[in-house]
């Protein structure tokens, strides 16, 4: 039922507010014309397309127009910076770029860590805050552009950098940087597999350079109707994600390897995939049908095997397990850039002994995976691991979680505790078991609430709402396991799968700390993220107009209350850190970062 | 805690150094100041909790100094009365306050170290706002179990049952008292009555029992949160409109002392 004075709002739709248009920076905005079309289809590898593959409602021609954009360059402009979640790739229409691997000191590049509210302005917020619920500007939307100012958020800045590179010679030096060729595509791997940029790539002139930026719902569509494409981008990301997972894994990076050590490991290297990409629609159907998870996660490597390599986790997560009875029991899970078999390989190249894999090793989910052939391990990494630690002396955050090092740390916190309550292990391996069958270890700031210290004051709840016009974005409700609550709060994960399907990008990767977001303006409140988050943290609302006295917006086709996605958002506009970490009083309540098992055992056993 | 212990050893000390520097000048009216700014100070916690931003320090760090100063403020109050009851009216109310401010303190320290692990030991955990929902679906589903029963089965055992006890258990939140003092009894011989009855059961009728006795413990652990959430709320309720009353008694208190001592003279 529509109330009287509802006002009335278009349904928001996919492309409603073009890729082109979508700039914080007015001046960049251009929808494209039928010329840059033109061109465009003049060009590799659009020229080789064809179009009548593509299904009618997702047209080639209105990908193009809508999910592409082109930007120009000047020579030493940074495209993309190392370290940034981008969410779209690069095709070099005009000119070269080059991509600088090390050397650039982040400050240089511009990096802002801080994209804040001003402290007046969130002070002020709490004594503006709308009294109805979800309210918003309606102003702010694309299908009011023409009648207010229209700031999107979440767009790429580019910072000028000429003077930069002037002031670090060395990093524009020919030895540390590679030339990106015209009609090259770039980025790709960051766009797609939701991950860091791993380089800087930079406009390389001479002139102007141009680009043509995808966003990757734009660059999924197209791989999936063109096959030349898909390869191409198949073929890249094999390589680049090689390369990548070396330069994420903390143990290579601390290692020193010479040229022709890496030039050996780089063309030895397998490349492995378990698991689906898009693992949370199998997840929850698995959940749904109530079947043990752990025996339908596929095994990368098993207990009692001949250890054939070393494992290096380029993406996604992987649970270990030992045998026990006649099940198995989860003790530990692996994250990007974590390895499996090291100690094992270790232990065989230095005796004489043949110990086999000591765990077994699942994908939990989809995990990518770098093996390093044994033999190769032998003849590059472990000479440069004992020319790095010549006495043995291992770092132990390299070596990987391993049962006997959990039940070490185990008995030294029993036997450092005083009384029966405490003298429990809560990050044993039940609380693992829990923490990988419910997938929780995707989370890198989980919220944990614990229940003997919280007194259910809900002063979180009210400090979350007040940083948002009064909408609390989490439930403080959620699974238990002991006396821990991860509560329904966005985990802001490694492997946000919220963000497949996202039809406009509105979910996205913030560039400073790479908090998982939504750009209000630009969601069309589809419900694609809400459904594939696997734990329900998502929530769709019904909005209201601040202009038209708090009512409720509705589409004037369909009478259907318009829509918008709602989350966690880390209170990244806000200075402090979370609210609700900082709200409560009983110190009951943390946001933990699955990965670091240090972190979480030392706040789960206080 | 070492920091925090500093500044409380300083307070408790702070009444003493000043009495000795000002050699017994007017010890009393430079303790009821510092009484007076450490309430204030006290007082301003529930201010810091309305206020998310400016970021001010964590909630929890604010509670450590509340309880520390709380403490302090008891060592002064003591040190300002001299430990003995004044005579007048206002001084003997304000006087009874700040007593019933610091006993309310004190039970609020307790409630919040015991209660929460009390309730994470017994039930589901559920939003304290959320539990009439709860209760209503509970009982509506007792009624439809009743239902059952009377269409199924000849015998109106269950029916009897839930008339004699369950109507007034499910119709709201009971046993409040007890759940308080954590004892069971009630529902223990509640279920145990309907254990009883199992023998007069026939086969349809023993699975609806058994339903119901899960349903009974179910309504029991709510009603344990209930009373338990409920108390910590209550608690709340009654020690920050405490705290306003205490203030403005204190005020008043401050404004006599000046108009008709200092005034006088």
């Amino acid at each position: 039922m529509v109330e009287v004075n509802t006002p009335v709002r278009d349904k928001p739709k996919r492309w409603d507010l073009p890729f082109s248009m979508d700039f914080t920076n007015e001046a960049e905005r251009r929808e494209m014309s039928f010329s840059d079309l033109n061109d465009l289809f003049a060009k590799k590898p659009f020229s080789e397309m064809d179009a009548s593959r593509f299904p009618d409602s997702l047209p080639l021609a209105s990908i193009v127009a809508n999910d592409t954009r082109i930007r120009l360059y000047r020579e030493g402009d940074a495209i993309v910076r190392q370290g940034d979640y981008g969410n779209s790739a690069f095709l070099i229409l005009d000119g070269d770029c080059r991509a600088i691997i090390e050397g650039l000191d982040p400050a240089q590049l511009g990096r802002q860590a801080d994209h804040s509210k001003s402290l007046l302005k969130s002070v002020k917020g709490l004594f503006t805050n709308a009294l109805a619920p979800e309210v918003r500007d309606s102003r702010l939307y694309p299908q009011h552009r023409d009648k207010a100012v229209f700031d999107p958020s979440g767009t790429v800045f580019v910072q000028d950098v000429p003077n930069i590179l002037e002031l670090s010679p060395e990093s524009y030096s020919e030895a540390r940087h590679n030339i990106i060729p015209e009609g090259s595509l770039f980025g790709e791997l960051a766009a797609l597999g939701r991950v860091q940029r791993s380089v800087t790539v930079v406009a390389a002139g001479p002139g102007t350079t141009r680009l043509l930026e995808i966003r990757w719902q734009g660059l999924r569509d197209l791989m999936k109707y063109d096959n030349g494409l898909r390869d191409h981008v198949n073929e890249l990301f094999r390589q680049n994600g090689l390369k990548g997972a070396f330069q994420m894994s903390p143990l290579i990076q601390a290692i020193d390897l010479d040229e022709e050590q890496w030039d050996q490991l780089l063309a030895e290297a397998e490349f492995e995939t378990f698991g689906s990409y898009d693992w949370h629609g199998t997840y929850q159907q698995l959940r749904k049908r109530d079947e043990d998870l752990l025996t339908q996660e596929p095994v990368v490597q098993e207990e009692g095997q001949y250890p054939n390599g070393l494992l290096i986790i380029r993406a996604g997560f992987a649970r270990m397990s030992r045998r026990h009875g006649a099940g198995e029991y989860t003790f530990g899970y692996l994250g990007i850039g974590d390895v499996h078999g090291l100690q094992e390989l270790m232990h065989n190249v230095s005796t004489d002994d043949n110990s086999p894999i000591q765990t077994t090793l699942r994908a939990a989910g989809y995990t990518d995976i770098v093996r390093v052939p044994t033999r190769t391990f032998e003849q590059v990494i472990y000479p440069a691991m004992m020319k790095t630690w010549p006495d043995g002396n291992f770092p132990e955050k390299f070596l990987g979680e391993t049962m006997e090092r959990r039940k070490t740390a185990m008995s030294t916190r029993r036997a450092s505790w005083r009384g029966d309550r405490r003298k429990r292990e809560f990050s044993g391996a039940p609380m693992m078991e829990f923490l990988a069958e419910n997938r929780y270890i995707n989370g890198t700031a989980t919220m944990l609430i614990d229940l003997d210290r919280c007194t259910r004051c809900d002063d979180c709840v009210r400090a979350c709402a007040s940083g948002h016009n009064n909408n609390p974005r989490f439930i403080r409700h959620g699974k238990i396991h002991d006396h821990h609550m991860i509560a329904n709060a966005c985990m802001h994960c490694a492997d946000p799968v919220c963000m497949i399907g996202c039809p406009t990008g509105a979910i996205h990767r913030s560039e400073g700390g790479g908090e998982v977001v939504i750009n209000d303006v630009t969601c069309i409140g589809c419900g694609t993220c809400a459904n594939s988050c696997p734990y329900e943290n998502i929530r769709l609302v019904n909005v209201r107009d601040q202009s038209q006295d708090d009512a409720l917006m509705v589409d004037p086709v369909k009478g259907k209350a318009i829509v918008k996605a709602t989350k966690c958002d880390l209170c990244v506009d806000h200075h402090g850190g979370p609210a609700c970490v900082r709200a409560c009083p009983h110190d009951a309540l943390t946001r933990a970062d699955m990965d670091d098992l240090l972190d979480l055992s030392e706040w789960l056993n206080r | 805690m070492s920091i925090a212990a500093l500044v409380l050893v300083l307070l408790m000390l702070t009444p003493y150094v000043i009495g000795y520097r000002i050699a017994f000048s007017d010890v009393v009216v430079t303790s009821g100041w510092l009484l007076f700014a450490v309430v204030v100070f006290l007082s301003s916690y529930n201010l810091r909790k309305k206020l998310t931003y400016p970021p001010l320090l964590k909630s929890s760090t604010w509670l450590q100094m509340h309880i520390y100063l709380g403490i302090a403020a008891m060592v002064i109050f003591l040190f300002h009365t001299s430990g003995k009851v004044p005579t007048g009216h206002l001084d003997i109310a304000l006087y009874a306050l700040f007593t019933l401010m610091v006993a309310s303190g004190l039970f609020g320290f307790y409630l919040t170290r015991t209660i929460p692990t009390t309730l994470s030991s017994r039930g589901n955990e559920v939003i304290f706002e959320r539990i009439p929902l709860f209760r209503r679906q509970i009982k509506d589903r007792v009624e439809q179990i009743i239902l059952q029963s009377i269409e199924q089965s000849a015998s109106s055992i269950l029916a009897e049952f839930y008339e004699s006890y369950l109507m007034y258990f499910l119709s709201g939140p009971r046993n409040v008292l007890l759940h308080l003092v954590r004892s069971e009894r009630t529902s223990y011989r509640l279920r145990h009555e309907l254990r009883e009855s199992d023998r007069y059961l026939d086969e349809q009728d023993k699975v609806l029992a058994a339903e119901l006795d899960d349903l009974i413990k179910l309504k029991d652990d709510l009603d344990f949160h209930y009373a338990r959430q409920g108390l910590l709320k209550l608690w709340l309720f009654f020690h920050i409109p405490m705290t306003l009353v205490l203030l403005i008694f204190l005020v008043a208190h401050i404004v006599l002392i000046y108009a008709f001592t200092y005034g006088g003279s």
